[in-house]
């Protein structure tokens, strides 16, 4: 069971006028990076509020790292970054994060040579000036998303769950953000964060789940949702001779399905479980000189674009999904 | 339970730091014991004014009634100016004297006029009319002297001396009070209205200041969203009770100093009111017992406990102060018409509106503590009263955890009555 950090069957989640979520199932692997995409309203926040135990579930069932949510043990292994952020302004960093540290079970000395380290990393605390010690509103903003950041990471949580972590980031900390998401993952640890920036989500998510009105649309790893979801063309160019050795090549129905000759250039639809690798390697077997060759997918967003549609986000639903 | 713990100590450590709360118990005592020196050193102070000199006596008796009158007012003194003008008047002409005198005073040459007249001989009535006339002291300064004059006189002609006649008409007297209590003799009668006043008033500032406080706090989580990070962390039952115990504790922490602090001042009070320049009142401290004093403690927690939950509870369903304070005003009203019975009870500590109010959970916490300041009250009303407070603590906990947990949830619109009511049904 414990292959999945989050496995979610069947949930519903109703509201008095509508239902945020209606029977969601998804699983998250184990150190994996998660996107959970959809537009504003889709039950995003919803979703990651029940994976959280902050809400319960109306029906289904929830297991986080193989217990159920409501498990008090599990609470200490999730780190939270929520979408709209903000901490307690006139309270000093450093209590602060040895606040956020505590209710997650980090004490004493360790939070603090945790914190040390952070503030560090984060460069919060150099030689000249320790920000540790200001109050939180006498910090940028940029540098109170940052405090926001090691609150969420200061107890080494198993599982970290970002709610659109992207939005209102500047490219600096959104860049710290990436290669904090890269570094957890290479550290054995399952990163799962929702957001409507498709280009994010594409180029850090192992798997993704897009959901619309509450419900799911479809799931998997990037690479089978777009080898599902989008054709797996191919663009050829070719420079000058070596054309005859390639016209065969193309006619062959268990490699090629159909092929758009423009003469030096070519657009080519895979047959069916079809490897492109080996396409390519007959053209170069046949001494054409390859040009270009390259597998052209949808991206994320014109397969988002294309099952979500403009009708994806709900009529009249404010703000949080 | 150390997840609770740490949201107490937030809770506490970060208001105990506050310069706020380092002012308000360095000046609550100074302003308590204000409260109680300063009447008393009104009362010292509560001598007729100089008024009473500045004023015309309209003498109508015929018999030099006026002039006594004059020096009676004006006591022993013989300094020019601190003397009233006595105008000798025929009965006929009174009218026209006093519209005189009543010219004079509009402007503002005289303060008043007093007349008297063949009735006033005959000890049945005097009249005053004059800007100072709402003034207590003064009137009874005049009215005093107006009665010695008539006794003088009367003494006079039975044919009384004048130094005997003064002799047997100086009484000096100082009235003191005393309540006297089930318990025996419970200090004077002022110091436990004052007493009851204080501790009214004490009960009724803290319960607005921290409920406030608490709603205030519960709102800066949810418009920074830190509620959503703890709520992740523990459960809301647990945020709420470390908010309630910790913001609580906070109080108590306060009164103990305020009324440590007060206590010494009013030990202190001899020598304060000696360098004020006013004579020291014989004053004892009402006799507190020990369980009392835990009786007064007990109320103010359940009182605040009972306030703060819905003020957690309003806290966590607006989006903004200007909002909180608007969804707050009916707990205000609550609140301020308790506020409003303080006084009727001092006077009335054991009529029905006492009785009752000390068994509505809304009033009970401030107005049961001044029925005990003030008299004593049979232990089943203390237990009855306890009881239904402690059930509406637990009543108002339970409403307020319920609407907590959904509302710091909620964003957007102020949610009617109507949805607050839908959010308690909610199961989580």
């Amino acid at each position: 069971m414990t292959e999945y950090a989050i496995d979610i069957v069947n949930v519903t989640k109703r509201y008095a006028q509508h239902t945020a979520v209606r029977d969601l199932t998804l699983r998250v692997p184990a150190g994996s990076v998660y996107g959970l995409l959809g537009p504003n309203g889709a039950g995003k926040t919803t979703t990651i509020r029940m994976i959280l135990n902050i809400i319960a579930p109306d029906s289904g069932m929830i297991h986080i790292f193989g217990r159920p949510s409501n498990d008090p043990k599990i609470t200490d292994r999730l780190g939270y970054l929520p979408e709209e952020r903000g901490l307690y302004r006139k309270m000093q960093v450093r209590r602060v994060l040895k606040f956020l540290a505590e209710l997650k079970g980090v004490k004493g000395k360790d939070a603090d040579r945790r914190i040390d380290e952070w503030l560090e990393r984060l460069s919060l605390k150099t030689p000249e000036k320790d920000w540790g010690l200001s109050k939180i509103d006498e910090l940028s903003r940029g540098m109170q998303q940052k405090v926001q950041f090691i609150g969420t990471l200061l107890h080494d949580p198993d599982l970290v769950i970002l709610d659109e972590p992207f939005s209102g980031l500047d490219p600096i900390n959104a860049q710290a953000l990436k290669d904090t998401v890269v570094e957890l993952k290479h550290r054995g640890k399952t990163v799962i964060f929702s957001t409507h920036l498709m280009d994010n989500a594409e180029r850090l998510c192992d798997s993704v789940c897009i959901i619309a009105r509450g419900e799911k649309v479809l799931d998997g790893t990037v690479t089978s949702v777009k080898e599902e979801h989008g054709q797996r063309n191919i663009a050829l160019a070719l420079d000058g001779d070596g054309m005859e050795g390639i016209a065969s090549i193309l006619r062959d129905q268990s490699l090629v399905k159909r092929a758009d000759d423009s003469n030096r250039f070519f657009e080519i639809e895979m047959a069916p479980g079809a490897d492109p690798q080996s396409l390519l390697r007959r053209i170069v077997e046949s001494g054409a000189a390859v040009q270009r060759f390259e597998m052209i997918q949808p991206s994320l967003h014109q397969i988002f674009l294309q099952k979500v549609g403009a009708t994806g986000i709900e009529e009249g639903m404010s703000g949080h999904g | 339970m150390a997840k609770l713990w740490a949201i107490i100590k937030r809770e506490y450590l970060e208001r105990v730091r506050s310069k706020w709360f380092l002012i308000a118990t360095f000046f609550g005592p100074i302003f308590f014991s204000a409260i109680i020196i300063v009447p008393a050193w009104l009362a010292s102070k509560s001598k007729a004014t100089s008024d009473v000199y500045n004023t015309t006596i309209l003498d109508a008796t015929g018999t030099g009634f006026g002039h006594r009158l004059a020096v009676n007012i004006a006591g022993d003194t013989t300094i020019s100016g601190r003397m009233p003008t006595v105008r000798l008047v025929p009965p006929s002409e009174l009218t026209n004297a006093e519209s005189t005198a009543t010219q004079e005073v509009m402007h503002k040459e005289k303060t008043g006029y007093i007349v008297v007249d063949q009735q006033t001989l005959a000890g049945e009535s005097a009249r005053y009319a004059g800007t100072n006339a709402t003034s207590m002291a003064d009137m009874t300064q005049i009215k005093g002297a107006i009665r010695q004059t008539i006794l003088a006189s009367r003494l006079e002609k039975v044919g009384l001396d004048n130094e005997k006649m003064k002799e047997l008409t100086f009484i000096p007297l100082d009235f003191s009070t005393e309540r006297i209590t089930e318990r025996g003799r419970a200090g004077s009668g002022m110091a436990s209205v004052l007493f009851g006043f204080a501790i009214g008033f004490l009960l009724y500032l803290s319960i607005v200041i921290y409920g406030q406080t608490i709603m205030s706090g519960v709102l800066e989580e949810k418009t920074t969203r830190v509620a959503e990070v703890v709520m992740s962390s523990v459960p809301t039952d647990t945020l709420l009770a470390g908010k309630v115990i910790g913001v609580g504790a906070v109080g108590l922490t306060q009164q103990i100093l305020w009324i440590a602090t007060t206590y010494v001042l009013l030990k202190l009070r001899a020598p304060i009111m000696a360098r004020l320049g006013a004579p020291t009142m014989n004053f004892s401290l009402p006799d507190i017992s020990l369980g009392a004093g835990v009786l007064f403690l007990l109320f103010f927690l359940l009182g605040f406990i009972f306030y703060s939950s819905l003020y957690a509870a309003v806290g966590s369903s607006v989006n903004s102060e200007s909002e909180a304070r608007q969804a707050a005003s009916p707990l205000m009203i609550m609140i301020v018409s308790t506020a409003v019975f303080i006084q009727p009870v001092l006077l009335n500590p054991t009529g029905t509106t006492a009785r009752v109010l000390s068994l509505v959970p809304i009033s009970s916490p401030i107005i049961m503590p001044i029925r005990m300041a003030v008299t004593g009250v049979p232990p089943l009303d203390l237990a009855a009263s306890l009881g239904f407070l402690a059930l509406g603590c637990a009543a108002a906990l339970w409403l307020a955890s319920r609407i907590y947990r959904v509302g710091l949830l909620m964003y957007g619109k102020r949610p009617t009555m109507k949805e607050m009511a839908r959010w308690v049904s909610y199961a989580r």
